[in-house]
């Protein structure tokens, strides 16, 4: 550590309409590892994405070990050294690891043949040298996230990297994949003497991974700090501009009447592989239930199947006394389910479609913004647009422009707007805060706990356990498609879940033969 | 919601209307190589479709087939199913109507005339239904089966016209001539255009009116955009695309329904010289609008009605419209590249120019 790696100095990068990096400077000191958060939209990846060479800078340069240099593409950032992995995954899901890892530098036989086992011979070799194990022979296509992710990283390494840029690594990751790459990273830096710079907007994450911590508002680099001069207020404060977080939400006790009971389900996931082996467990009115799991547990096939998205082979779905056994989506929202996704790029929106026309989703059809179910009443569908985007805080100058072009976090609201607003007696809430930004997280919080004040039974699924120790009355651990325990809120700790959602505790009661399925 | 366009649209438009331009300027340029006049060629070119009221009439009766495949166009694609089968649907249609005309001789006018039109929209309505069905049903690519059964429609009427529907003074690659009362009325002396215009324009309008005023128009396009995010709002996906699917094919059955009743009285083994492919490329150039469709199908039946009188006033091919036809598609093809292009050179230089003012 000490000296200058790279120096940003007053960098600037306009895109139409929009000031994305305003006269930014940043230091990152060989050996470090380098966080840098900030709220969506604050400029944490344009700005990366000008170290990487994806975007030049409109104005200000880039000193590399003191000298000045262009990066103009991607090509020029290997050459130095400096390798990022993407939020978005850029791997082959058709091909195998060994093939995605060597992609654009493949060893070649005769120069025309890749040669498959030089390739394999490197990627075992690499993940040896930097403690990564992956299987060469896998497809991509049928691994994890995290692993697919250790991939990216990989192929990085391959190409030569001493610098990493890791941009939101941990935003798709489970608490124990997020423990395993810190690992990764740690070993990265202090063994092997490569340099990391790491965005994230997760607070936590900065303060235990990072050496120095560098926080962006609104485009601007609003100052650099030691990490362990720093702590979760100090930085949400600069992040934000203003105090937020932390406050204690305010929940009130009603009477609770059973909404919906589920008995028994069965379902199997995309690869036919039972995903749901007989889940049971009913939800009241008033209440918050959260399912803890580590992903990939059957949480996304369970949520698919109580909304109509995914057919069940057994068992028994109760909603509001009504039998909903394999009913569509659109009978489903009709007997009172409204259903925040997890995917809401996939799922939840179009980005190709306006703010109204997302909004209106569920309610083209009725009165009074469908005149006799048939034409579009302009004139109500625009008033309900500015009623949700006021209320629930939509950042757009107005609910004309596409749904693509707003951040995470006012997607996130839209979304919420919208399905909050049918004033269903059940809601689905799935990774209601992945990947937004504190500002919004705290904003979606309280709207979950006001909804569940009025009355409203919630399921709310998310792979991040503060949010579900935060939120929840009562927590369900699901592990490889069954209920593995059942707490009251302030019963039982992080780190004793942690077993439940593993599956660790098995062991343990089935030697004392406590536990009764 | 408050202004017509959104700058979206607008921006299309400009890129349109230069992508026109470029194309019309480069079809000049092959003019001047080939040693004649530009002025000469579009002079005969603007004549011949826009001068009198004969030409009028010619290009608007070309416009008939194309607004009507490319408004079926239009309909599958925005809903995400893509209806690749519109000439085949077009052949059937337009020998149903025929059949009917040959067939049903005693009905009146008016019922006859309906007979027609609902026998050739419901037939190609159907021939549009089988791969639609085994789209959603199956999740059979509904581009390779359409494609393929634009073959088998062709084929098969072919045969219809040769053997079982052959006239009785031999075979003449045609049916015999409909009965009289199944004629739909010609508008201009000399041209073929004919009442059908009419059907045409109230077609267009209901399109209109479904594809960007209805809530039905509303699920369509949210479909075509992201159909699970249409499932998961109570859109039933599956149904809206089979039902896309089979208007456009109805629509394409129209077109061939006009080509029999309007215009040549009977059903010709080669009936159409691909317009539904060119009604494809009609939607395509607008982005499936509506009102663009009807736009675009006039400025390419003028297109096809002058260059046939560019080339008999100056002997310039009338092959040199496909020329500049295909370059306007390859503009918009680029569109959005070239747009980005664009704004990233004019946001540099304004760049530049406040840095310099600065300096200054």
């Amino acid at each position: 550590m000490g000296d200058k790696l790279i120096q940003v100095r007053n960098v600037s990068k306009r895109f139409p309409g929009v000031l994305a990096n305003d006269r930014v400077n940043l230091d990152i000191e060989r050996g470090e590892i380098h966080a840098i958060i900030g709220e969506n939209g604050a400029g944490k990846s344009t700005l990366m994405n000008i170290i990487y060479g994806l975007y030049e800078p409109t104005e200000g340069e880039i000193l590399f070990e003191g000298k000045p240099i262009e990066i103009k593409s991607p090509l020029d950032a290997i050459n130095l050294g400096i390798g990022m992995v993407h939020q978005h995954f850029m791997l082959l899901p058709s091909f195998t690891v060994a093939e995605n890892i060597v992609l654009g530098t493949e060893p070649r036989r005769n120069r025309i043949f890749m040669d498959f086992k030089e390739a394999v011979l490197e990627t075992q070799q690499l993940s040896e040298t930097y403690g990564l194990r992956v299987d060469p022979y896998r497809k991509v296509g049928s691994l994890s996230v995290g692993i697919q992710q250790r991939i990216e990283i990989l192929k990085v390494l391959y190409k030569g990297a001493d610098i990493l840029i890791l941009d939101e690594p941990t935003a798709v990751l489970t608490p124990q994949e997020t423990e395993d790459l810190f690992g990764v990273i740690r070993n990265l830096v202090e063994d092997l003497g490569k340099t990391v710079i790491i965005i994230t907007h997760k607070l936590q994450e900065v303060l235990a991974i990072s050496h120095r911590v560098s926080v962006m508002r609104q485009g601007k680099m609003v100052g650099t700090l030691n990490t362990k001069d720093a702590d979760e207020r100090v930085l949400a404060e600069m992040m934000v501009g203003r105090e937020v977080l932390f406050e204690e939400l305010h929940k009130v006790e009603l009477p609770k009447e059973e909404v919906l009971s589920v008995d028994g389900i069965r379902a199997r996931d995309n690869r036919h592989l039972m995903a749901l082996d007989g889940v049971s467990f009913n939800l009241r009115a008033g209440e918050i239930l959260g399912i803890a799991g580590v992903e990939g547990n059957g949480q996304t096939e369970l949520v698919e199947v109580l909304t109509g998205l995914r057919k069940m082979e057994e068992g028994t779905l109760t909603i509001k006394g009504v039998d909903a056994f394999n009913r569509t989506p659109r009978e489903i929202r009709k007997l009172g389910i409204a259903h925040i996704p997890e995917d809401r790029l996939a799922t939840g929106l179009s980005r190709e479609a306006t703010i109204w026309e997302n909004l209106l989703m569920g309610v083209q059809h009725m009165e009074p913004y469908a005149i006799w179910g048939i034409h579009m009443n302009k004139g109500k569908i625009r008033e309900r647009t500015a009623r949700l985007i006021e209320e629930f805080d939509i950042r757009t100058p107005t609910g004309d422009i596409l749904a693509g072009s707003l951040s995470g976090g006012n997607m996130q609201k839209m979304i919420i707007a919208r399905e909050f607003s049918f004033n269903t007696p059940i809601l689905i809430v799935a990774q209601p805060t992945r990947g937004i930004d504190v500002g919004a997280i705290e904003f979606v919080h309280k709207q979950i706990v006001e909804k569940r004040n009025a009355g409203t039974a919630i399921l709310l699924v998310s792979a991040d356990l503060d949010e579900i120790f935060r939120l929840s009355d009562r927590i369900l651990t699901l592990y490889e498609g069954r209920i593995t325990g059942e707490f009251l809120s302030g019963e039982i700790s992080k780190r004793e879940i942690g077993l439940y959602m593993t599956g660790k505790h098995m062991d343990s009661i089935e030697r004392g033969g406590a536990y009764e399925q | 919601m408050n202004s017509r366009f959104s700058s979206e649209d607008l921006e299309y438009i400009v890129s349109l209307t230069l992508s026109i331009a470029v194309s019309l300027i480069m079809g000049a340029l092959i003019m001047i190589a080939n040693g004649r006049s530009p002025m000469v060629g579009y002079g005969a070119l603007i004549r011949g479709a826009f001068g009198g009221k004969y030409s009028i009439a010619n290009t608007l009766a070309k416009t008939v087939p194309l607004a009507l495949t490319g408004l079926a166009t239009a309909i599958s694609f925005r809903s995400g199913i893509f209806n690749i089968g519109g000439e085949g649907q077009l052949y059937l249609g337009a020998f149903a109507a025929a059949y009917v005309g040959i067939t049903f001789t005693a009905l009146p006018k008016g019922l006859g005339m309906l007979l027609a039109i609902l026998a050739g929209a419901l037939v190609g309505g159907l021939y549009a239904y089988v791969p639609g069905f085994l789209k959603v049903k199956y999740k059979i690519d509904e581009v390779i089966t359409t494609i393929m059964l634009n073959t088998v429609a062709v084929l098969f009427t072919s045969y219809l016209v040769n053997y079982p529907f052959a006239p009785a003074a031999g075979k003449l690659n045609a049916t015999e001539i409909i009965s009289e009362q199944f004629h739909l009325s010609r508008l201009i002396r000399l041209s073929t255009l004919n009442t059908s215009i009419f059907f045409m324009g109230f077609i267009a309008l209901f399109m209109y009116y479904l594809m960007e005023k209805t809530s039905a128009g509303y699920d369509f396009k949210l479909v075509g955009q992201n159909s699970l995010f249409a499932r998961f709002g109570g859109i039933d996906d599956r149904k809206q695309m089979l039902i896309a699917m089979v208007i456009s094919g109805s629509l394409c059955g129209l077109a061939g329904v006009f080509e029999v009743l309007g215009v040549h009285y009977r059903f010709l083994q080669h009936i159409s010289p691909g317009y539904a492919w060119d009604g494809m490329l009609v939607a395509l150039i607008v982005k499936n609008n509506p009102i663009g469709v009807m736009i675009m199908s006039i400025f390419f039946g003028a297109l096809k009605t002058g260059s046939i009188a560019m080339e008999n006033a100056t002997s310039i091919p009338s092959e040199l419209v496909l020329v500049i036809q295909s370059i306007i598609i390859l503009f918009i093809a680029g569109e959005r590249g070239f747009k980005d292009k664009f704004k990233e050179w004019n946001l540099r230089r304004r760049v530049g120019q406040k840095a310099g003012e600065r300096n200054a």
